[in-house]
């Protein structure tokens, strides 16, 4: 299973299938881009917090701006109060795992690894309305850099 | 005779109290790129506190990593001073490598996994931080492990 699989799995059970219905019958579904980066080399994610419309298709572009520090980051989407089990995970997962769970149901999205002055994308359904956590999982980081995805109605 | 043992006592506290402020002053000069300056200690007071969030875990394993990017961080106040006179920078950068080799001492004390002297190597590497701090003024400085939450309007639903 990808991870992409995972992802859609995972997302596309909270949207429900009477919304997805209705997407349906209307033709393509909504598609929303966000951007996110590191606050250079600083433990910290820049904006902190992002919106989306549920079950929008989202195509979220995250830029590592470091210049000086050779450290990894990702951006991972969790499900909410799953932020810390989830960077625990990641954690058990090690670097053989790219230090991400890949069949934990409690990440709903999630980039690679990226270094400085690289960037990398994921696709992913937005989850029903709600607050989600994102984190970066690499060891050690979670405990700063996170932040929240508010997922409005659509 | 009483008041001009006063009048002494007063002009030598004055007298002090002013050699103290120029002394402050000469130590924490503004530099020319104070933008850069903060960041550079940011980043290091960053790098210090993920260091430090290693030891309620006891990854020791992780600190040489850690003193690494320490050692890259440096670059960002080794960049800062480019344009800074050569007796400010050399002062700074002093300043800046004793604090480099504490960090050293910090992933070198790491492999006796011994927490009591990570801990103690980290007290060093903080203080080295802060003497590298005042020699700037002190909206530039960053208390070693200080890395400001991020401001939600909601609080997360973890951490």
């Amino acid at each position: 299973m990808t991870r992409r699989d995972l992802l859609e799995g995972a997302l596309t059970a909270p949207f429900g299938l009477a919304a997805l219905a209705a997407l349906g019958a209307a033709g393509k579904r909504p598609e929303v881009s966000l951007t996110i980066a590191t606050d250079g080399d600083l433990l910290a994610f820049k904006p902190t917090e992002l919106t989306c419309p549920a079950g929008v298709l989202v195509h979220l572009t995250f830029f590592h701006t470091g210049k000086y520090i050779t450290q990894e980051h990702d951006w991972v989407l969790t499900v909410p109060g799953a932020a810390d089990a989830v960077a625990q995970a990641a954690l058990a997962a090690g670097e053989a795992g790219d230090y991400l769970p890949h069949a934990d149901k409690r990440v709903l999205a999630a980039t690679k690894m990226c270094n400085k002055g690289e960037h990398v994308s994921v696709d992913f359904i937005a989850p029903a309305p709600g607050d989600y956590p994102f984190i970066c999982t690499y060891p050690g980081h979670a405990a700063f850099m996170h932040g929240i995805l508010h997922v409005t109605p659509l | 005779m009483a008041t001009s043992t006063s009048t002494a006592r007063i002009a030598l506290l004055l007298a002090g109290s002013l050699t103290l402020l120029a002394a402050q002053g000469a130590a924490a000069a503004e530099p020319r790129s104070p933008e850069q300056v903060h960041t550079a200690l940011r980043i290091l007071a960053s790098v210090y506190a993920d260091m430090e969030s290693k030891l309620p875990d006891q990854q020791f394993d992780r600190l040489p990593h850690e003193n690494m990017e320490f050692h890259e961080g440096a670059g960002a106040m080794r960049d800062a001073m480019q344009d800074e006179p050569a007796d400010y920078q050399a002062k700074v950068l002093a300043a800046l490598d004793k604090a480099v080799n504490a960090s050293q001492n910090v992933a070198d004390t790491s492999k006796t996994h011994d927490t009591a002297k990570v801990r103690a190597a980290l007290d060093a590497l903080a203080a080295d931080m802060r003497a590298l701090n005042g020699l700037f003024p002190e909206e530039l400085r960053a208390e070693p492990g200080s890395v400001p939450a991020p401001q939600h309007k909601r609080p997360p639903p973890s951490h």
